[in-house]
């Protein structure tokens, strides 16, 4: 424990105060702080930036050894270029139906009493902890010909029942979309909590119809939290591997399914790499917008009281 | 507190919307367990009739889960090990100390929750083939400590925010010494800080997938690996059975902390489960700069 570890110079029982005592005091805290951020930085460093930074340099390796960006100039390319628009089409398609599904959840939730909001919430959070794979098999066999969800329609006498649910992009979106869904619910609950009903029914107040209600207050209060919570879901995405390689079809390859398969079957290292380091540009990216839409809002939102 | 009423028709159909989609999220692990004591293994649902069949060949004589099983417990149990070293000491230097460059630090320890995982995979698999380690359970261990000890610092973190600092100054002050103060005053209060960022570790780690599946050698395979190596081949239905067995390791961990927080009486009226690694997220991309 960490907090069991010996400092130097700890036999003076000095009562600790926050920052603005004295300096000698102040250093030693400066150097406790150092003394228990080394493992995790020195940890992270070793196992974390350190490979990243070998796949980095790996993705630049020509074959004789020199700098090359062939590599990347293949992955925009054909069958890889294909692969690595239907991972943002896909991407899209589920941060988007995450978003609405989550949106309608945390609505209603945030409506709720304390005590049934915090029941529901467990069912949301609970399958978050439980192993996606698991998950994703509990789609299949609720999707397939014969499962569960086919055989309800079939007994409901739908037309055109059974569809063709799995393996298809149908499939993958269903199951990435259930995988995603207890993300957008929290983050939207979070932001939809913290808003002043009051403000509704003062707008009611003044003759404002509900869709208005809901289109000029309603929605600008909770669009900040949108634009987070599918920007995140987006990201998650990308780089996801299981339900898509275990629901899709041949259509539905995802870039994490294509690195799998490079590396586990053609040995195709470098490619992979320069595969791995795109993602991860598509990360970077998508956090550089979050942050910049986030400045951009509160500058509009200051702008707003200002005048 | 007055808000804009609700019309009954608005009422209704938000309940019997976030009814379906409450079944949307609970539907496929329902299914699974249900299935996982069927005797008709996919056929209909529910099953016609019962059997613990599907289990009771998971531990037969040639049967590979228990090596997976037993596989996975090492690797979840050395992770767990890993990850509250690692986390005690981050929040320690996070929470009580002037750390220069604490921002960097922070968003260093949150940065493994959003960088692709393949990503981080493929760099390991760099990192430990040369060194010949690859289905070495410390090895895989050590990449899943990777994911799980941002979620340990973030549990602990809130857990020594939580915690009033006068009262470790008052036993200070008393004559009690750094040890014997961190001994009496902050390990009992930070007790179920440390029991949820225990579970959650192992949980992180027991159904990590992606990592594993990198670092693991033909012998030495995980149960995540393990069940999608068989789903992706061959339709066993003893995978429905080690999936019920996920589902209920995952649901008792959860209970546990739930157990722990409500016994220490720290757990507050609303959140009946610690900083979940959703809600961590956010903070991850606000100080990802």
């Amino acid at each position: 424990m960490a907090v069991l570890a010996p400092v130097s110079g700890s036999a003076a029982p000095v009562p600790r105060k926050k920052r603005r005592s004295r300096v000698s005091l102040s250093d030693r805290r400066t150097r406790f702080g150092l003394f228990n951020a080394a493992p995790v930085v020195i940890y992270l460093l070793v196992l974390f930036i350190y490979p990243i930074f070998s796949t980095l340099l790996l993705s630049l390796k020509g074959e004789n050894g020199g700098l090359t960006l062939h590599w990347y100039t293949d992955a925009f390319q054909g069958a890889n270029l294909e692969i690595l628009l239907t991972t943002l089409r896909i991407s899209a398609e589920t941060s988007l139906l995450s978003l609405v599904i989550g949106f309608v959840l945390a609505a209603a939730v945030s409506r709720l009493k304390p005590l049934w909001a915090g029941l529901v919430m467990v069912v949301v959070v609970v399958p978050h902890f439980i192993s996606a794979l698991v998950r994703t098999y509990g789609w299949i066999i609720l999707l397939g010909e014969h499962g569960v969800i086919n055989n309800a329609l079939t007994g409901l006498h739908i037309p055109g029942a059974p569809f063709q649910l799995l393996y298809n992009e149908t499939g993958v979106v269903i199951g990435t979309t259930s995988v995603m869904l207890p993300y957008t619910v929290l983050l939207l609950y979070a932001v939809m909590k913290g808003i002043d009903r009051r403000l509704m029914a003062a707008a009611a107040s003044m003759g404002a119809g509900r869709v208005t209600i809901f289109r000029r207050v309603y929605l600008p209060l909770v669009a900040p939290g949108l634009v987070n919570a599918g920007i995140l879901c987006f990201i998650l995405c990308l780089g996801y591997y299981l339900t898509p390689a275990l629901m899709g079809g041949e259509k539905q390859t995802m870039v994490a399914s294509l690195i799998d398969e490079q590396v586990m079957k053609q040995d195709q290292w470098n490619g992979a790499a320069a595969l791995g380091i795109i993602l991860l540009l598509f990360t970077f990216a998508g956090l550089l917008l979050l942050r910049m839409l986030k400045s951009a809002g509160e500058a509009y939102r200051n702008r707003g009281t200002a005048s | 507190m007055t808000g804009l009423p609700s019309t009954l028709a608005g009422r209704i159909t938000l309940v019997v919307c976030s009814t379906l989609i409450l079944l949307f999220l609970v539907l496929p692990i329902v299914v699974i367990v249900v299935t996982s004591f069927g005797k008709d293994a996919f056929g209909s649902f529910p099953p016609s009739s019962w059997t613990l069949g599907w289990y009771k060949v998971l531990f037969a004589d040639g049967s590979k889960w228990p090596a997976a099983l037993s596989l996975s417990a090492l690797v979840a149990s050395l992770t767990t090990v890993f990850s509250l070293v690692l986390g005690v000491t981050a929040a320690t230097a996070l929470v009580r100390s002037n750390l220069p460059l604490r921002s960097a630090v922070y968003g260093l320890v949150l940065a493994p929750l959003v960088i692709p995982q393949v990503v981080l995979a493929l760099g390991l698999f760099l990192l430990f083939e040369p060194a010949s380690m690859l289905g070495s359970p410390i090895a895989i261990a050590l990449g899943h400590t990777v994911l799980a000890s941002p979620i340990a610092v973030m549990i602990l973190m809130a857990t020594l925010q939580g915690i009033d600092e006068r009262l470790e100054d008052a036993a200070a002050s008393m004559g009690a010494g750094r040890l014997t103060v961190a001994r009496r005053i902050t390990f009992p209060l930070a007790m179920p800080g440390l029991v949820a960022a225990g579970i959650f570790s192992f949980i992180t780690s027991f159904d990590e997938f992606f990592i594993s599946q990198f670092l693991s050698s033909v012998d030495t395979v995980t149960l995540p690996v393990q069940v999608f190596n068989v789903l992706q081949y061959d339709v066993d239905p003893s995978v429905t059975a080690v999936s019920a067995i996920l589902i209920a390791v995952a649901v008792v961990a959860l209970a546990l902390v739930a157990a722990v927080r409500r016994l220490s009486g720290s757990g507050k009226q609303d959140g009946l489960l610690p900083t979940e690694p959703g809600v961590g997220l956010t903070a991850g991309s606000e100080t990802a700069t």
